[in-house]
């Protein structure tokens, strides 16, 4: 028993190891390094879990207490404590989860410094916020009898909390029902993107009694593990009564779930093969129809397998039932789906992990329990004479084994961020497309000699023009391109022998290396050396001295031999882009400023060599951007329309190098 | 081997290296807790603190120690020295530093590094020899005292192989993935076996004292463990 305390608070602190980390990242990094949310996403497992389905699990405390103080049920007192204590660290979490949320975590006090009292978030926050206060006056007289607490003064509070009891009671009850119904009243704003299924004007009332039906089971799933975990006696005869209620209150709940959407046309919608009528009779089936089925019959309530295993699917259904309306059944753009990143569900998980451990402390230092139900009592370690170790390292043994593990999360957990986690946000890698090939015809427009038109527009054939072929860039493939009209290019540069001059660089036995095969990131610069290869071609060990001299410091990129000492042959003399002073190192620059610079470079170089012949703006942006319609492009196809083909057949067109890419 | 190389110097390595610092950190918060736990214990309160600073002082600059046992005191004391500044001020490993956190310091010239890292390897075999020879010192050791020496020694050797890749008959990726993994391991084991004495050692001589500062009543409290309660000691 106290070995299997051990384990399950080993596990514990192992996973709120985990979650220190990540709360530091979260607050130190932002929702982005560690959230999948995103502006059409803005709200996923934080809220599904933490807040809709924490404060429903936290239901138990309200309907404890009704049961017990307003229908003076006595016999169910013993479940009084734990049930408000589970309540308490439930609405806890609730609040500790909306802050890991809350983009800005201090406007959690928004509702009450602007009061927006038309808005039905601003009653759940009241009320959670009441009630949070409640469950902790109402636990605190649990707390002020410890021995060590007994001073005059806290003698009063407590005399004073233990008259204010009833009163507690009552408006604990009734601060639940509002925000318990209130949650599900989130969202009548949304009616057309929740799902039919769930959607429902009396949504409210769904949340209500699910979270009525949830309260109860949780009451009893709580039993089973504290009775399991403390070593106590599952009081079976009470939780089985426990169990008929609940099995009532969810026939009532599928019959107003059914019955809603009979009443308004839409239960053949669960009649279609349909994934989410699939997932809306598993999703019932599972909280409501199975496990009150199950409780209904005397055998299952007379065995504690039976009863944990009903309460179980109860919990497990009715959290389904909160993440469908918040996240599954509610619609989103279609290209901006959301799934929940590791850490969203690690700090949910180790969340619910602190709060289990907060209650096993009190469990064991104050009187949750009535003292009759607790196991024998832990024997004293007898000192032992042999060693001083006792003496010394006894009453740190349980802190050094919880740190440890709690330590080794946290090492987990750094480990397993993304570099985005951990060292800010990183630019995403944009791979290069290469360009395509299209047909167009050669004309003379506004008095320059060689402007291109798309072949395959008919609107803008021209009777005249010689086809000719050009490359379409759009290397990030974001619809705005450029038309390269590479044929006249080659043609000005000086014919077939001139690929040198923009292809600077090329690939081993190449001659026109295509810019995207050096330059490969649309954006960042690129490594375009494979050390493991050029290990493998200079002999192994024996080859490091080819490029590494074996100098003083480390053996750096910096101070390895250049690249071109031995592959002279990649670079072409007479080229526009020189290689850099020092040598080339291997790492080419980002698409974008690598043909920007090629481009505008010989542009401008142009321009200065003949002033009068060409126009200044030859080195504008608009020179080469903008001219293409990009909506209009997409309507075209490659090639030219079959009558201009037959019209003039390219002179030498097999002559002119194809575009390598 | 690359990717395999890539986990080791990635997560692998991070993950070892904050379960040393948070590790480290455990032991120093478990310590102060400790202390100050027998502290509020103990029966007699009087701390002889000079000669307990005087003694740990001694402990960290040892060349004092040196006259007890001479050559082991000598090969510990290259050993340690060895072990601490390689790793720290190795060229490369000062390059990672920069090129990972920004952070930079001088290096020590790579002829400096090899000695000691040869160095090194030769003192854990000395000290390994010495602990295996010497039956009184056999009799104290534990496991772990046997196999730290020769696990320090792995990523110094394989340090040095990849730093002199001509005379490296192994793969040299394979010397690397060695090379990190053994460290990783020995960040992992550092506080989890007596290699935490690096962050410990300031306050072993404290935590010695305070051991025999027993609680009020320990007395009677062996007499009841050995059965031998109200009898006249």
């Amino acid at each position: 028993m106290t070995r299997r305390l051990t384990a399950v608070k080993t596990a514990l602190w192992l996973l709120a190891g985990v979650l220190g980390v990540l709360t530091a990242v979260r607050f130190l990094r932002g929702l982005g390094a560690t959230t999948a949310l995103t502006d059409t996403a803005p709200w996923g497992f934080w809220i599904a879990f933490d807040v809709m389905s924490g404060v429903a699990l936290a239901a138990g405390g309200f309907v404890v207490a009704a049961t017990v103080y307003v229908f003076g049920r006595e016999r169910y007192r013993a479940f009084a404590r734990p049930a408000i204590l589970t309540a308490f660290l439930g609405y806890a979490a609730v609040a500790v989860g909306l802050l890991y949320d809350l983009g800005l975590p201090w406007h959690i006090l928004n509702p009450v410094a602007h009061p927006q009292h038309h808005s039905v978030l601003f009653e759940v926050a009241m009320c959670v916020m009441l009630y949070l206060t409640v469950l902790f006056l109402e636990f605190s007289p649990v707390i002020l009898e410890h021995p060590r607490l007994q001073r005059p003064l806290l003698a009063r509070v407590h005399r004073a909390l233990q008259k204010v009891t009833i009163p507690l009671v009552i408006a604990g009850i009734v601060l639940s029902t509002l925000h318990q119904s209130s949650l599900g009243s989130l969202f009548l704003i949304a009616p057309y993107r929740l799902h039919p299924l769930w959607y429902s004007p009396y949504l409210w009332v769904l949340f209500f009694v699910s979270a009525v039906a949830l309260g109860l089971a949780m009451v009893m799933a709580e039993s089973f593990f504290s009775a399991w975990l403390f070593g106590h006696k599952p009081r079976r005869e009470l939780l089985g009564n426990l169990g008929r209620a609940a099995s009532v209150v969810l026939l009532l709940y599928a019959a107003l779930r059914l019955g809603d959407l009979a009443a308004r046309g839409k239960l053949d919608l669960a009649l279609q093969p349909t994934g989410h009528a699939a997932l809306f009779w598993f999703e019932l089936g599972v909280s409501a129809l199975l496990p009150a089925v199950l409780l209904q019959s005397g055998r299952v309530r007379a065995g504690s397998g039976g009863l944990f295993g009903s309460a179980a699917l109860i919990v497990l259904g009715m959290i389904g039932y909160r993440f469908d309306v918040c996240i599954v059944a509610f619609a989103r753009p279609e290209d901006m789906p959301y799934f929940p990143s590791w850490t969203e569900i690690a700090v949910s998980v180790g969340i619910v992990a602190a709060a289990m451990l907060v209650f096993i402390f009190f469990v064991e230092h104050l009187r949750v329990y009535p003292p009759e139900e607790h196991g024998p009592a832990e024997p004293r370690p007898r000192p032992d004479p042999g060693t001083v170790r006792p003496l010394l390292a006894g009453p740190a043994a349980a802190p050094r084994r919880y740190s440890l593990v709690a330590v080794l999360g946290a090492a987990l957990a750094v480990a397993l961020l993304p570099a985005g986690a951990l060292f800010g946000d990183q630019v995403a890698r944009t791979p290069v497309a290469g360009p395509r090939t299209l047909d167009a015809i050669r004309v003379a427009v506004d008095g320059r000699p060689d402007d291109l038109v798309l072949a395959a527009e008919p609107a803008r054939q021209a009777p005249d023009g010689m086809p000719a072929r050009a490359l379409l860039l759009d290397a990030d493939r974001d619809g705005r391109t450029v038309l390269f009209d590479h044929d006249a290019h080659v043609e000005r540069a000086g014919g077939e022998t001139s690929c040198g001059s923009c292809h600077h660089q090329n690939l081993p036995f190449d001659r026109a290396s295509s810019c995207g095969s050096c330059h490969a990131d649309m954006f960042l610069v690129s490594d375009t050396f494979r050390h493991e290869s050029h290990v493998g071609h200079l002999g192994g060990n024996a080859g490091c001295a080819r490029c590494h001299d074996g100098g003083e410091g480390a053996k750096t990129r910096e101070k390895a031999r250049a690249c071109d000492d031995c592959h002279s042959d990649m670079l072409v003399p007479g080229a526009v882009v020189r290689p850099r002073p020092g040598g080339l190192d291997g790492r080419a620059v980002g698409y974008m400023d690598a043909v920007h610079g090629l481009c505008v470079a010989c542009h401008e170089r142009e321009v200065a060599l003949r002033p009068g012949e060409l126009p200044a703006s030859l080195a504008d942006c608009g020179t080469c951007h903008g001219r293409e319609d990009p909506a209009r492009l997409r309507r075209l196809g490659p090639y030219a329309a079959a009558d201009v083909r037959r019209a003039a057949p390219p002179p030498g067109a097999a002559a002119v190098p194809g575009p390598s890419e | 081997m690359d990717a395999w190389l890539d986990w080791a110097r990635g997560p692998a390595f991070v993950f070892s290296f904050v379960f040393l610092l948070l590790g480290l950190l455990r032991h120093v918060a478990l310590t102060a807790w400790e202390v100050a736990h027998v502290w509020r214990r103990a029966g007699d309160r009087k701390l002889p603190l000079g000669k307990l600073l005087r003694a740990t002082l001694l402990w960290l600059v040892p060349f004092t120690r040196l006259r007890h046992r001479f050559w082991f005191g000598l090969t510990s004391l290259v050993f340690h020295v060895c072990i601490l500044v390689v790793p720290v001020f190795l060229a490369g490993h000062v390059a990672l530093w920069a090129r990972g956190l920004g952070l930079s310091w001088p290096a020590i010239p790579n002829a400096v590094a090899d000695a000691l890292t040869l160095l090194a390897v030769v003192t854990a075999v000395l000290l390994l020899g010495q602990r295996v020879f010497s039956r009184a010192t056999r009799s104290l050791s534990r496991v772990q005292d046997f196999a730290l020496p020769p696990l320090v020694a792995v990523p110094f050797a394989t340090g040095f192989l990849m730093m002199h890749p001509g005379w490296n008959p192994f793969d040299f990726q394979a010397t690397f993935f060695v090379h990190v993994m053994s460290a990783n391991l020995l960040f992992v084991l550092t506080p989890l076996t007596k290699l935490s004495h690096m962050i410990l050692m300031p306050s072993t001589q404290l935590v010695a004292e305070l051991a025999w500062h027993w609680p009020v009543d320990s007395g009677s409290a062996v007499g009841r463990a050995l059965g031998k309660e109200g009898e006249p000691v």
